[in-house]
């Protein structure tokens, strides 16, 4: 049967809901008055046709007919106002909350750290930021206010009718319990089938999706036959609690017919009986009947409105679980804005790992001055690229301690850290909007002359003019129509607009033209003058350029101080520069290896 | 029309039981429509002053309709919309299998999202449709046309009268329900931005964070969001005054019938009774005639939902499989591609040319080449994903098209930089259905899995999650690489298929596959030269061309491109064996 803790947990998640209304509590409050308003107007027919019956037919007054006729007029138009204020204002209000809350999902998705877009698919968080906010809505603004509307309904006619005679809605009321039993049945079992059946639903949408994104490999596999049985099972599943919903629903809903002619029967017989005794009047009881016909309606409608209701709570569900996902990395201290850096950059023994104890850097300890440069060499997975994510605060490190101008990473604000520090990475995201939309970012100060400027000095200029509209040209998603070399220019225009003390450059592997690479050099050139700078190397002419060296092997530092000495002490370093620059006079000679 | 003669089989399925809900639904208004009359009996009698007995018999009478009544609203409810869920079902698994079938050509220009969303909600737009559609276009045309009936048997005049402002509610029909339409669309597209600014903005995270753009992305997204308001609640106008204009043209029928009626009981040329039978048939009226608008609704949106649907079914692919022959296909280890050319549809130009290769079996293939040369590209021709634009690809001296592309791609074990797992388990993903009796361990141990396997919670039956997320870059390579392995193909592609493990791993790994696998010709595809060094010939590709090839050795003495790479390969690289 019905447990308790999930129906507390629906009413927490539901009073969660109804916490986003409050910034607009005033228009709620008056949102809630128009609908009491129509509701009762609403009611307004049947009593009016109780009037006519009693007070006019009976006595012949056709003056009092038209009154009651222009009264009935009054109430629809007064109705037809309300209706559409109320209306108008619910939408208002639904939208506003809807603002609010996207805007919150979506700037709680910034606040998160590189790990959770790590582990979380992009798709499932478009999801939160968009249909489920929309769902959200539809229950707010149809749901609430139909239950409202529903329940001043009931209690309306209710109230009306005891005014009329208390003693025929008494004898009514017995149909009650009946109705709140047969509601009771239906909805525990309805609540089953329908949660049951959107786990199907999703089960549905992910294997779907999954088999659409991978048709490829579904394809080069052969295994179209198995996923479609596979499909057919889960589908099937669905269609199960489908038609159990019908089902209850096909019992339900005629149910409340019954009882509802139940409450006529009453009126004809008992109703009647009182009339025959002459202690009530025929209006009175042509009113009864057309005010239980309406009373059963809101009834069936709050059934109906379940559904949207049960969507809406595993909607809520699921944003406020994002919501609820603590900030990572958050400031201790209270942020210091205006933290300005020299350059100078520590590392005093570092440890991090991803997660758990699986370090990627182990005990890593180096320093630069303000102005060094610094290359990082080292195999694939030797912890080159975390280095980097640590040292912009992209993850926080387990154990030591990472110093700017020998204050701690963790007191300083990470926004302003991150404002100085550019960071051109090897995979180059280009957004959509032109050439200088991408250089510029968000700084929208920058004028056109400037972004020319920087371009230039970075070697990027000739290529962009080269474009059939220059800095206007369109780029499309993923940047389509520009080659990996250029995309590596542009992000080196990129980086320079944002003028930072420090850079960081993970130097591209992929091969380019002559011309390119040189353009490259020169870029970065330009980029590491007078800054603080620190490159994992893929090239030996970036090597040769830097001030200090750092081999880094498995997470551990192997060597790491100035190039003149390291080549001096005749290490790894200065091995794999001799080999390099023996592959690159006689390459045949070291075919080998 | 085209789209009843695509759909009409699924529905006709089940005609026997749509017509039993339609006959059910009839049953089911008629008796809706006693109930005014009994009432109207009722009251007419009680002037009378009926004994307590007779009033008995009309509640008894009432319970009896209404008992009918209620068994009728079960059967239509379950024989309407019962198979309008079967018919969702039948139409999604056929859509699913249609679906897999599609060719990449087909598969490039969609959206995965707009796929889903046909399969989703035009797919329910399609079940209301036939299911609500259907049900209240009946309910609508019997009842208005019934209770009309009724009510001008009652009094003909009066009911001319009363019903005078309902052609309003037409009238408003047919321009509001265009004009949201119109606005609604609006508010679709302008979600479907803001879908695109998430999607960007997530997908670039990485950028924007280094860059500190959160304030800026958010400002951007409340002017985004800001124009959503504005847009919805331009549709909310059209329908707040949509909604109570309905019910007030209904009202005034009601006070009409209650003005003019009343007067007309007065001069006693109607019954207190009929007066009251009267505004009970107007009742009835509300619902079918909000119901015809809401019918034309769903038939736009039903027909519209169908169009979206029938250009997936009416999608063919370009690649079509060669029926299974006798079985004698032979073995297809032997490749050779002769002058082959090949354009992607509507490229400009071609992403390979005359491509002449002849790689006999059991050989070793290496490919190397920069970014965008076409190496992916000549690799894939073999799993005949396109068919190429000229010359011809042989696989045991066979076109491929007359290969089943069951057998074509059963016997090639594919594997890519960045593989598609599914969220299965590690063992699930390996054996992908074909055999238990496959040797999952083994294969584990060949592609350098074992340990990794071995940490994991549950071992082989450990979940990966959606799309692998759990699995670093490098397992999930090596879980491509075992499920390609496990059927022991005829010809393995890897392609950048290590780029995610140390250079050490990568010499142990084809170490292994080189003594497993030794009849199995095997193309390599790499950015790291060391895993080529070995291949018996090497071919270095350029913008979809050939433009040098040979051996390790023979190229360096070359001193052409390969050996220009060899120098320029960069030092990380270098760093991989050096280290």
């Amino acid at each position: 049967m019905e447990n308790m803790s999930d129906r507390y947990r629906e009413w927490v998640l539901f009073k969660r809901v109804l916490a986003y209304l409050r910034p607009y509590g005033q228009w709620v409050v008056l949102a809630i008055l128009l609908l009491l308003g129509v509701s009762l107007l609403n009611l307004a027919g049947p009593y009016l046709t109780k009037i006519v019956i009693d007070d006019y037919i009976k006595v012949s007054d056709f003056k009092g007919l038209d009154v009651v006729a222009g009264l009935y007029l009054a109430v629809l138009i007064a109705s037809f106002v309300f209706q559409f204020l109320q209306n108008y204002l619910m939408q208002y209000i639904g939208q506003k909350v809807m603002f609010d809350l996207r805007s919150k999902v979506f700037a709680h998705l910034h606040k998160m750290s590189f790990s959770y877009f790590d582990r979380n698919p992009i798709g499932k968080m478009i999801t939160r930021v968009v249909n489920d906010v929309e769902v959200l809505n539809e229950m707010l603004t149809s749901g609430l206010i139909l239950i409202f509307s529903d329940l001043f309904t009931l209690v309306g006619i209710f109230a009306v009718m005891l005014y009329l005679d208390w003693r025929l809605t008494l004898v009514v009321c017995t149909v009650f319990p009946l109705l709140a039993w047969g509601t009771r049945l239906y909805r525990v079992r309805a609540r089953d089938a329908l949660r049951k059946n959107r786990a199907h639903v999703t089960e549905l949408n992910s294997y779907l999706e999954e088999n659409l994104s991978g048709v490829d490999t579904v394809q080069s596999f052969n295994l179209e036959k198995a996923n479609l049985d596979n499909f057919t099972d889960i589908n099937h599943n669905r269609l199960k609690e489908d038609l159990r919903t019908v089902q209850y629903n096909a019992l339900y809903m005629p149910s409340i017919d019954l009882f509802s002619s139940l409450a006529v029967g009453m009126v004809f017989w008992y109703g009647g009986g009182r009339f025959v005794q002459d202690e009530i009047q025929l209006g009175v009881l042509v009113a009864f009947i057309q005010y239980l016909q309406k009373f059963f309606e809101p009834v069936r409608d709050l059934a109906e409105k379940f559904n949207i209701i049960q969507t809406a709570m595993a909607s809520s569900e699921r944003i406020f679980e994002l919501l609820d996902t603590p900030e990572q990395l958050p400031d201790q201290v209270p942020p210091h804005p205006g933290f300005k850096m020299k350059g100078e950059v520590e590392f005093k023994n570092v440890w991090f790992a991803y997660n758990d104890e699986n370090f990627i850097l182990k005990d890593i300890s180096f320093s630069l001055s303000e102005g060094e440069s610094l290359a990082i060499v080292g195999a694939t997975g030797s912890g080159k690229t975390t280095l980097v994510n640590a040292l912009c605060r992209f993850y926080d490190i387990q154990k030591g301690d990472i110093l700017f101008d020998g204050k701690p990473i963790r007191d300083i604000n990470k926004y302003d850290l991150r404002r100085q520090i550019a960071l051109v990475q090897q995979d180059v995201f280009l957004f959509s909007g032109n050439i200088s939309d991408n250089i510029r970012l968000g700084n929208q100060q920058m004028g056109q002359e400037e972004i020319e400027s920087i371009s230039q000095a970075v070697s990027s200029h000739n290529f962009i003019s080269s474009l059939p509209f220059k800095y206007e040209q369109e780029l499309k998603e993923g940047g389509v129509g520009i080659s990996s070399g250029q995309r590596q220019l542009l992000s080196f225009a990129r980086a320079l607009a944002s003028n930072p003390r420090m850079l960081v450059l993970d130097e591209a592997t992929s091969s380019v033209d002559p011309e390119t690479e040189r353009q490259i050099q020169s870029g970065i050139q330009e980029l590491t003058h007078g800054r603080t700078s620190i490159i994992i190397a893929h090239r030996l002419s970036t090597l040769m350029h830097a001030d200090k060296i750092l081999v880094l092997k498995h997470g551990e530092i192997l060597e790491f101080g100035l190039r003149e000495e390291l080549l001096q002490q005749k290490g790894v370093f200065y091995k794999l520069c001799q080999s390099q620059l023996q592959s690159q006079r006689m390459p045949s000679e070291n075919a080998g290896g | 029309m085209e789209n009843f003669k695509l759909f009409w089989p699924y529905v006709s399925k089940y005609q026997r039981e749509l017509k039993l809900g339609i006959a059910a639904l009839i049953i089911t208004d008629s008796l809706t429509l006693v109930v005014p009359w009994l009432i109207k009996e009722f009251i007419d009698v009680l002037p009378e002053k009926p004994s307590s007995g007779i009033l008995l018999e009309y509640t008894f009478l009432l319970l009896l309709i209404v008992l009918f009544l209620v068994v009728g609203r079960y059967g239509w409810r379950m024989y309407m919309f019962g198979p309008s869920r079967k018919i969702e079902f039948d139409i999604l698994n056929r859509l699913f299998s249609h679906l897999l079938t599609l060719d990449r050509a087909w598969y490039l220009k969609q959206k995965t999202g707009d796929i889903m969303s046909r399969a989703t909600n035009d797919l329910r737009a399609v079940r209301e449709f036939i299911g609500l559609g259907v049900l209240i276009l009946v309910d609508a045309v019997f009842v208005i046309i019934t209770a009309v009936g009724m009510m001008s048997w009652i009094n003909a005049d009066l009911t001319f009268k009363v019903l005078l402002p309902l052609p309003v509610i037409s009238f408003l029909f047919f321009y509001f329900v265009k004009e949201i339409g119109k606005r609604h669309k609006a508010v679709q597209e302008h979600l479907a931005l803001i879908t695109g600014q998430v999607q960007e903005n997530l997908a670039g995270i990485r950028v924007l964070h280094a860059f500190v753009q959160e304030e800026n992305e958010k400002r951007k997204f409340a002017a985004l969001n800001n124009e959503y308001i504005e847009k919805n609640l331009h549709v909310t106008r059209m329908f707040g005054v949509f909604t109570p204009t309905m019910v007030f043209v209904m009202g005034v029928a009601a006070m009409l019938s209650l003005w003019l009626g009343g007067k007309a009981v007065i001069a006693g040329s109607m019954t207190l009774g009929s007066f009251v039978a009267f505004n009970g048939y107007l009742m009835l009226l509300s619902w079918p005639m909000m119901g015809i608008g809401y019918v034309f609704n769903l038939t736009q949106k039903g027909m519209s939902a169908m169009s979206r649907i029938r250009e997936i079914f009416t999608a063919q692919p370009e690649i079509i499989s060669a029926v299974e022959g006798t079985g004698s296909v032979g073995e297809l280890g032997d490749i050779e591609f002769q002058g082959l050319q090949f354009s992607y549809p509507d490229a400009d130009t071609p992403s390979l040319k005359e491509i002449d290769l002849k790689i006999p079996k059991g050989q070793t293939l290496g490919i190397v080449g920069v970014i965008g040369s076409g190496k992916t590209t000549l690799a894939q021709m073999l799993l005949r994903f396109y068919d190429p634009t000229a010359g011809a690809l042989l696989m045991g001296s066979r076109p491929l098209k007359e290969i089943s592309l069951q057998k074509l791609r059963g016997s090639i074990g594919y594997v890519s930089q960045a593989p598609f797992l599914f969220s299965t388990s590690i063992r699930d993903n390996i054996v992908l259905g074909r055999g238990s009796d496959l040797e999952v361990d083994e294969i584990v141990r060949i592609a350098g899995l074992s340990k990794d396997v071995a940490r994991f919670p549950k071992g082989l039956d450990t979940l990966i999650g959606e799309r692998g997320v759990s699995l670093s870059g490098g397992q999930k390579q090596r879980v491509a690489l075992a499920r390609a392995l496990i059927t022991k193909p005829e010809v393995l592609i890897l392609d950048d298929a290590f780029s995610s493990l140390d250079s050490d791993t990568e010499d142990e790994i084809l170490r292994n596959i080189r003594d497993q696998l030794n009849q199995t010709t095997t193309l390599i595809i790499s950015h790291r030269l060391s895993a080529v060094r070995d291949a018996d010939r090497i071919i270095v590709m350029d913008a979809g061309q050939i433009i040098e090839q040979g051996s390790h050795a023979s190229l360096i003495r070359v001193e052409g491109i390969y050996a220009g790479l060899l120098q320029n390969q960069s030092l990380a690289k270098e760093m991989e064996i050096f280290l």
